[in-house]
């Protein structure tokens, strides 16, 4: 099974609603019927690393910026730094996953 | 380069300039420019000082080479504070305006939009900028970064404009270039940078096209003229010393209106030409970048003043009245509580698509929006602490006349061991600062308050505000609330209403 380890920043003053973004990407992959397990466990090994920022500062790329390892980062409205409606993040988490996860089984 | 040669690089330049209907010859040896000139030379002197080079000077993320940091694109948080921290030193040492802060905001806010350009259209405007940069750090230039139109009729846009040129537009496109003509007004450092780096001073629609425009030239570029602007008390620089104030380093940026006409723009310098999508984020992201500055370079000149004025008390013997500690006190924490601002919208930055850092755009705004305020209010102080005699002292010809001289020196005599010389030299140079043209530079520099308050409004999330009063006040559903108290609200209240049913008959 693909593991994405799920981070949230801290979500002082986010711009998005970082719990709704993990919902509707969680739904979204169920309906692909995609084996993914996402876990915010931060002790098991993972895949992908997927991080909530819920703004541009993006605090979580900070502590993450040293990992060797696929990373997607939400900073609030944007995606690994382009800008992106609020609405459109789940689609694009899940278009990234699994371009992620098809060139992990190659 | 250190200071002295950045002073001699300007005599290279063969522009045209002219100030108070004249045509001035010499920019370099001009007593009217020359405090403005000394001003800028501060920036390239303190990197040059080991005591400074920290803050003064960055590593090329182009070359890995160290430069100037005011040539240097932002690329950490890091950077972002010591921009700031360099703002506030550089008003410390010179208490006025160096000027060369616009060049550096527009080097990174066409960094960041040419990137986003070519990456819609696939053009090439960020491979150019990025040789001009190099250009720009190798030569450490100082740019004017030029962005207000003259405007015209504010009602109309660009294209509808009655004078043609109210904003610098394309009048014809080439093989090899450009031909481009109009104005841009009060333009800080106009007449001793080395380039001009032009930017659209607004958001601009599909008819405006022509306007949408960034480029560079070299300052004495054939079709380019100056008229520098005047100063409060500007002429006091030909009376002699003492009555200008700060006469080693002026008032204000010495602003310029600068003409084109039918000037010719090689593509290799173009960074912008008919993409009117692009003109609010640059325009937006200058914005950004140069009002975070003012929480710096105005605290510095508020350090100096409060400084000056605590001085000016000691030398009056009131230093330990009630009232003026309270009015210093103020002005302290109204200097700091801007460096706050500034500070936050730095640590707060964030990287852009290009990977350059920019700052956070709302509290930037809110940085100058207190900036426009505070500073007349910290002035109004020092001019109440310093009193009247800011602006009733002789001049410093009567001064120098030995029929008065003595009197003169009696009259503004202060506590013993205060020279009434000094005590005079603090004054004007109190008065320059909170008198003059400082004043409004601080409201209308960077963007007048309503540009800010649009920003504030445009990036203050509103909606999500509502949002979070709408949960505490129970409209919204609070999950957290209902994890907390193991149910659902309305379950909760049920049984709390049940449970005061029995207490009300207790207390009444």
């Amino acid at each position: 099974m693909y593991t994405i380890g799920l981070r949230y920043c801290g979500g002082c003053n986010p711009q998005i609603d970082r719990t709704r973004v993990v919902k509707d990407l969680r739904e979204g992959l169920a309906k692909l019927q995609t084996a993914v397990d996402i876990t915010t466990d931060r002790s098991r090994a993972v895949d992908l690393l997927l991080l909530i920022n819920g703004c541009e500062h993006a605090c979580l790329e900070e502590d993450y910026s040293e990992r060797d390892g696929p990373i997607i980062s939400v900073e609030g409205l944007m995606v690994d730094r382009r800008p992106v409606e609020e609405d459109d993040i789940p689609d694009i988490l899940i278009r990234k996953i699994l371009d992620m996860m098809s060139s992990s089984s190659h | 380069m250190n200071g002295k040669e950045y002073i001699e690089s300007l005599r290279g330049l063969n522009r045209e300039v002219y100030f108070l209907g004249r045509k001035i010859k010499n920019v370099v040896d001009e007593p009217m420019f020359q405090p403005h000139i000394h001003t800028a030379a501060m920036t390239y002197e303190l990197a040059h000082e080991p005591e400074y080079q920290e803050i003064m000077t960055a590593v090329s993320h182009v070359t890995g080479e160290r430069i100037n940091r005011f040539t240097h694109i932002h690329h950490s948080i890091d950077d972002l504070v010591k921009k700031v921290r360099m703002m506030r030193l550089l008003g410390q040492k010179t208490g006025t305006c160096f000027q060369r802060c616009v060049g550096l905001d527009g080097l990174n806010a066409v960094y960041v939009t040419s990137y986003d350009i070519d990456q819609k259209y696939g053009t090439d405007y960020h491979e150019r900028f990025r040789d001009y940069l190099l250009q720009v750090q190798e030569n450490d230039w100082m740019p004017s970064g030029a962005m207000t139109d003259a405007r015209g009729d504010r009602s109309r846009r660009p294209s509808m404009q009655q004078h043609p040129d109210a904003y610098l537009h394309i009048k014809e496109r080439l093989d090899d270039g450009i031909i481009v003509s109009g104005m841009k007004a009060h333009i800080t450092g106009a007449v001793n940078s080395h380039e001009i780096l032009v930017m659209p001073t607004r958001t601009m629609s599909e008819e405006d096209a022509d306007f949408a425009l960034s480029f560079a030239l070299p300052a004495d570029t054939e079709g380019v003229s100056y008229i520098f602007s005047r100063q409060t008390n500007d002429t006091r620089r030909l009376d002699g010393v003492l009555d200008g104030g700060n006469p080693k380093y002026g008032i204000v940026g010495g602003e310029a209106v600068i003409v084109f006409k039918d000037v010719f723009v090689p593509w290799e310098r173009v960074f912008m030409a008919g993409e009117y999508d692009f003109t609010t984020e640059l325009v937006e992201t200058f914005a950004g970048y140069h009002r975070s500055n003012y929480g710096g370079c105005k605290v510095g000149l508020a350090d100096v003043v409060i400084g000056g004025s605590n001085w000016i008390a000691e030398a009056h013997g009131v230093e330990r009245s009630s009232h003026i500690v309270d009015k210093l006190t103020d002005m302290i924490a109204m200097a700091e509580t801007c460096w706050s601002c500034t500070l936050a919208c730095s640590y707060e930055g964030h990287k852009t698509p290009s990977g350059a850092y920019n700052i956070h755009p709302l509290l930037a705004n809110v940085t100058k929006l207190n900036i426009t305020r505070m500073v007349y209010e910290w002035m109004r102080l020092a001019q109440d602490i310093a009193g009247g005699k800011i602006i009733t002292l002789p001049s410093e010809k009567d001064l120098e006349n030995p029929e008065i001289r003595e009197t003169l020196f009696e009259c503004f005599a202060g506590k013993q061991g205060f020279s009434p010389l000094d005590i005079i030299r603090m004054l004007r140079l109190i008065e320059n600062m909170s008198v003059g043209a400082g004043l409004p530079e601080a409201m209308h520099g960077a963007g007048s308050p309503a540009a800010q308050k649009i920003m504030i409004a445009r990036r203050s999330g509103i909606e999500k505000k509502m949002e979070l009063a709408k949960t505490v006040a129970g409209i919204n559903r609070d999950d957290y609330f209902e994890r907390i108290i193991g149910k659902d609200e309305t379950t909760h209240w049920n049984e709390v209403k049940k449970k005061l049913r029995g207490r009300e008959t207790e207390i009444y």
